[in-house]
């Protein structure tokens, strides 16, 4: 037999997107896009105040308005229950949590500029913009709890009014003893404070969700601009609406990025759920962008002091962070898992600390909630980590490279045991660092910077090194730190009678390219071409009870639950095989394709096993059932730790403070990698959300609690002027407890840029003496330094 | 009010009674179910609704749909030559240059606004030219690629 | 916000300060006003359509007057619900002095604004609000020059 073409579509190919044919032709189909026959139109009223009782509300000039079907109040929703909080975190002296009520809509109290308060339907969406602006809602303005500090000190006022206090918890890791000693002896401490700026997570896509109940069987349909449909069906079925799973089914179509802010269980899909059997027609809502700002969940948001203690060789001894995290006006729905297990159990870093202490307190204020955006909480981590090392090694005059590798974890340490309860698997944390500054010359750094200052730049150079934890999670250890659900992933694969195969994935895939990256997995275990394959995702209705996209989870824990599922394939084929070559299967192997016996010509070609299982004429049928599908649960040993170092060379201009980035270089070690053009292009966007958090984005509240940063026109995202071509490269250490060796790569961009941007400023500003700014570095900032009295 | 609006959409000739308020973004998404211009922002600045209007790069989400009243109105489902993806939109599927797709239709109307202006853009043309699109996934190296070779396939077929 | 001018009305004082408290003319001179109403001495409710770049919002304006001091000196206290456009607030110290030509009115109002207006329309609270002053002082300078 001729040896087959190669098929150049397995893992570690660069093979382009199998989902791009339908973006790049406007057929992609997003929520918003679908229209259902005798659809109605929903648009919320919302909150203009950040803090105030609601009197009243007077509906009836809205429902005597044109074409207005329905007007909803919380009234209506007082059968239901609130919007569930998935994650349970303990204060430090064992308490649990305050966990207030987070109603569908406002019962008698406004929380935040954004809350809803009533819902209008109508036959259009201008008809239901029309009479929404006629509800009259009666409110009296109370003064809003903005600032955290100013929250948590003044407990006479209260942002819950039946909460003890505005701290929703204390909580604390770490050794605080030791901690403490090590600080005492230590030969240097540096000591920095610092804020993780609060970010709008702006997905291009808005959200929106359509509502569609069936009088006919009496089941619910809602699609849904979710990362997760599954964590929907279960948070909004079990917990809010009372409906039985088997009654209630969630699409989420195309959805046009997520970046964290599509995981939770929001209001509006509760909302239509309801409408649409109140009203018995389908009920669509989709936010203007203006709405996204104020509803969408926002992302950091932390007021960090952090001290960093050395021997006099620069030896770290031990690392000590207080946070006061923003947790928004209401408790959405992963929110307190961020700033406490995301974050407090990274601050190990890549290093070998001895002595870590953390505590976190979770403040209510007025406004829009905060959770999982990007990194969530491992962003956080790696920025006052790598900050508080940059300026340590400013202190101590030890080279930045230097002081770090000095305090590496050996390649030789793993497993290896952090004092903040993570066990890292495996790493090199030299190795990526050296690639980095082989990449970017580090040498031929003094004549870069020589040659931009003789063009009136100060031209400066930052690295961050950074290690995250993701592939979330393994469920008994997620299960024991406050997770209210399993954190496995599911996935099927059903063979067809031709050979061709259906993938189906509780993954979700919204800008990640599961439908090419899956694929390639079963491609090069199956041996087929990735035109046979096909990926299915994002409907409850057809996949199996999975957990969805979010913290790099999806090729690290859905993509091992393929791989599993596929060895159960040819496990089983290889017992269809054996029976078609009356050989024993443990004779059997399976290689490109072809199962066949080793040590003679005989084979078969998987198409014929597959034809074989579904028509099983001459079957074993005591022995092996027909049909070939197969479904695996996977749930992960541990966390994977993608890691690596990323090098910012910017340039400022010395007249207007102008930060020019010059040069980005991220390598990166994700462990055994699928498809590399994919990687890369998710390194691209991570990196390009890190630098927009580094020089441009922030979300400003002013003192009444308006959001002041509301539109694109005050948001300041990166756009492509503000940009350079970002480069990676890669280093790989396999991850050692999951089938493909993966370990994730969706935020570690994210995660390691903002240090490496704000280590490079801070550097090129040497001669100013300067320690620390605070992000956004805006031009505005650097220009004030640079013009100060004395400079 | 409702009014008539007749236009010229991907060659063909549309007619409707629409509300005089209506924009032509929604009257392309919503009554022609042309769903691939998109609305990612409500103060015309993401560029996701960008399409042409005679010739020229238009964020459609700032016309009224009477506004294009007897014009020629091409929208990404146009692009393509039946199954052959145009060279613009292969060269993004070429260099990954779209991830979730959202923003993808308006840069590629903007990409071949861009190259009616200017057939070989270099890098920091392209970037300067993309100041009304958003993308929020691919941190722009990837689509400047595209276009840059978008660009050459054109010139070269 | 802090709003802070003044202009001279080809008009004597008391035909200013009469100008001023009278619904009648305030109603034609405040562009996009519907209607006004006045409910006591001291007490008005008007509705006024006013457009803040891309925000357009019927408010509903209740607006005391204060520290009555005729006709040199008031205080206008106002707050208006523009449903789901937002709400805006604040208050205005306006004095009259007679001066060559006529009257100088000067105006010191701080406002505040929330809900879509701050979130959108804030960067052109300043210049709309502008607009809307010269438009009515032009509009009051009509109303004297008309001989009314």
């Amino acid at each position: 037999m001729a040896a087959a073409e190669p098929l150049n579509t397995g893992i570690g190919e660069s093979v382009t997107r199998v989902e791009d044919s339908r973006f790049l032709r406007g057929h992609g189909n997003y929520v918003d896009d679908i229209i259902l026959p005798s659809q109605t139109y929903a648009v919320m009223v919302r909150s203009p105040y950040a803090r105030a009782t609601v009197n009243g509300i007077d509906t009836s000039a809205a429902m005597g308005s044109g074409g207005v079907l329905a007007v909803l109040t919380a009234d209506d929703f007082s059968a239901f229950g609130g919007l569930p909080c998935g994650w349970q975190v303990h204060s430090k002296n064992g308490d649990p949590m305050t966990e207030p009520k987070h109603p569908i809509l406002a019962e008698g109290a406004v929380r935040h500029v954004g809350d809803p308060v009533a819902v209008v339907i109508a036959e259009s969406k201008a008809e239901a913009r029309r009479a929404a602006a006629l509800v009259d809602v009666n409110y009296t303005e109370m003064s809003p709890l903005i600032d955290m500090q100013g929250a948590v000190a003044g407990s006479a006022e209260l942002v819950h009014s039946d909460t003890p206090s505005n701290v929703c918890f204390d909580w604390e890791l770490g050794d605080e003893a030791a901690t403490e000693a090590a600080i005492a002896g230590a030969a240097h401490v540096t000591r920095l404070e610092l804020v993780n700026n609060r970010l709008v997570p702006n997905a291009m896509e808005p959200r929106a969700a359509i509502g569609d109940y069936n009088t006919a069987n009496g089941e619910h349909t809602l699609y849904t601009t979710s990362q997760n449909p599954h964590v929907i069906r279960l948070l909004m079925g079990a917990f809010v609406l009372s409906l039985p799973e088997h009654k209630l089914r969630v699409i989420a179509p195309d959805v046009g990025g997520g970046f964290g802010s599509k995981i939770f269980h929001y209001a509006e899909e509760a909302i239509v759920t309801v409408a649409s059997k109140l009203i018995g027609r389908p009920v669509k809502w989709t936010a203007d962008r203006s709405e996204s700002f104020i509803s969408d969940a926002h992302g950091r948001d932390h007021l960090t002091t952090v001290e960093l203690a050395m021997d006099a060789n620069g030896k770290f001894l031990a690392l000590r962070a207080t946070t006061l995290a923003n947790m928004g006006a209401y408790l959405s729905t992963f929110a307190p898992s961020v700033p406490t297990y995301l974050h407090g159990t990274l601050l190990a870093g890549t290093y070998t600390t001895p002595a870590i202490y953390t505590n976190v307190k979770g403040v209510f204020t007025n406004t829009v909630a905060v959770d999982a955006y990007r990194g969530a909480g491992r962003p956080e981590a790696s920025y006052l980590l790598e900050r508080v090392v940059d300026l340590a090694a400013i202190e101590t005059g030890i080279d930045p490279v230097e002081l770090r590798r000095r305090n590496f974890i050996q390649p030789d340490a793993f497993p290896y045991d952090t004092p903040v309860a993570l066990t890292y698997d495996i790493g090199n944390y030299q190795a990526t660092l050296d690639m980095a500054l082989e990449k970017t010359d580090a040498a031929g750094f003094e004549g870069r910077k020589a040659a931009s200052a003789a063009r009136g730049k100060l031209r400066g150079r930052g690295i961050a090194c950074y290690i995250e934890a993701c592939g979330i999670a393994p469920s008994n250890i997620a299960g024991a730190l406050g997770a209210r659900a399993g954190l496995y992933e599911a996935a099927t694969v059903r063979v067809n009678p031709t050979g061709s195969v259906a993938v189906l994935t509780g993954s979700h895939s919204h800008g990640q390219g599961h439908e090419t990256t899956f694929a390639q997995v079963v491609s090069d275990t199956l041996g087929i071409p990735i035109e046979n394959v096909d990926i299915v995702h994002g409907d409850t209705g057809k996949i199996p009870f999975g957990m969805g996209t979010y913290g790099s989870r999806s090729i690290a824990v859905g993509g091992a639950a393929l791989a599993n599922a596929l060895d159960k394939i040819v496990l089983k084929g290889r017992q269809i095989a054996a029976h078609l070559m009356e050989a024993s299967a443990d004779d059997v192997v399976f290689k490109d394709g072809q199962f066949s016996i080793e040590g003679t010509d005989k084979s078969v070609g998987f198409g014929d096993v597959a034809l074989t299982a579904y028509v099983p004429h001459n079957f074993p049928l005591e022995t092996l059932e027909p049909g070939l599908e197969e479904t695996a649960f996977y749930d992960p040993k541990n966390f994977t730790y993608p890691s690596g170092a990323y090098v910012c060379e910017l340039e400022i201009d010395k007249e207007t403070g102008v930060i020019d980035i010059v040069d980005f270089h991220a390598s990166d070690d994700f462990g055994n990698i699928i498809n590399p053009m994919i990687v890369e292009g998710q390194v691209h966007g991570g990196v390009a959300q890190g630098v927009g958090q580094a020089l441009m984005e922030g979300a400003v509240y002013d003192d009444n609690g308006q959001l002041m940063t509301g539109s694109y026109m005050d948001y300041c995202m990166p756009r492509a002027d503000d940009l350079p071509n970002v480069t990676v490269s890669n280093h790989v250490t396999a991850c050692t407890h999951n089938p493909l060796g993966v370990k994730g790569c969706g935020e570690a961009g994210a995660i390691g840029s903002p240090p490496a941007v704000v280590n490079a400023v801070i550097n090129a500003l040497g001669d100013y003496g300067v320690k620390h700014i605070d992000m956004p570095v805006t031009a505005h900032k650097v220009w004030s330094i640079m013009n100060a009295n004395g400079n | 009010m409702s009014v008539n609006v007749s236009m010229t959409v991907n060659g063909k000739p549309v007619s409707a009674e629409v509300e005089d308020e209506m924009l032509l973004v929604n009257f392309l998404r919503d009554h022609l179910r042309l769903t691939g211009t998109h609305v990612g922002c409500d103060t015309s600045q993401c560029g996701a609704c960008t399409i042409h209007v005679d010739g020229v790069a238009v964020k459609s989400c700032t016309m009224l749909a009477v506004q294009a009243e007897g014009s020629n109105v091409a929208t990404i489902e146009g692009v393509s030559d039946g199954e052959t993806l145009h060279p613009m939109q292969q060269a993004f599927k070429d260099n990954h240059g779209l991830q979730c797709g959202f923003c993808t239709p308006g840069m590629v109307m903007s990409a071949l606004d861009i190259v009616k202006n200017n057939p070989s853009p270099t890098e920091q043309e392209v970037r300067e030219a993309l100041e009304g699109n958003l993308c929020r996934c691919t941190g722009y190296t990837n689509i400047v690629r595209s276009i840059i070779a978008g660009a050459k396939e054109m010139e070269a077929s | 916000m802090d709003i802070v001018g003044e202009r001279v009305i080809d008009a004597p004082r008391d035909r200013v300060w009469d100008a001023l408290n009278d619904p009648e003319v305030l109603k034609a001179c405040i562009m996009g006003c519907e209607e006004i109403e006045q409910d006591s001495e001291t007490e008005l409710r008007a509705t006024v359509v006013a457009k803040f770049g891309p925000v357009k919002a019927k408010f509903k304006a209740d607006i005391s007057l204060e520290d009555l001091n005729p006709p040199e000196s008031y205080r206008l206290v106002g707050q208006g619900q523009g449903g789901i456009a937002g709400f805006a607030k604040g208050g205005a110290a306006i004095t009259l002095e007679e001066v060559e030509g006529g009257t100088k009115l000067s105006y010191n109002a701080d406002m505040a604004i929330g809900g879509k207006l701050a979130q959108v329309g804030s960067r052109l609270i300043g210049s709309t609000t502008n607009k809307m002053i010269n438009a009515f002082f032009d509009a009051l300078d009509e109303h004297f020059s008309a001989g009314s």
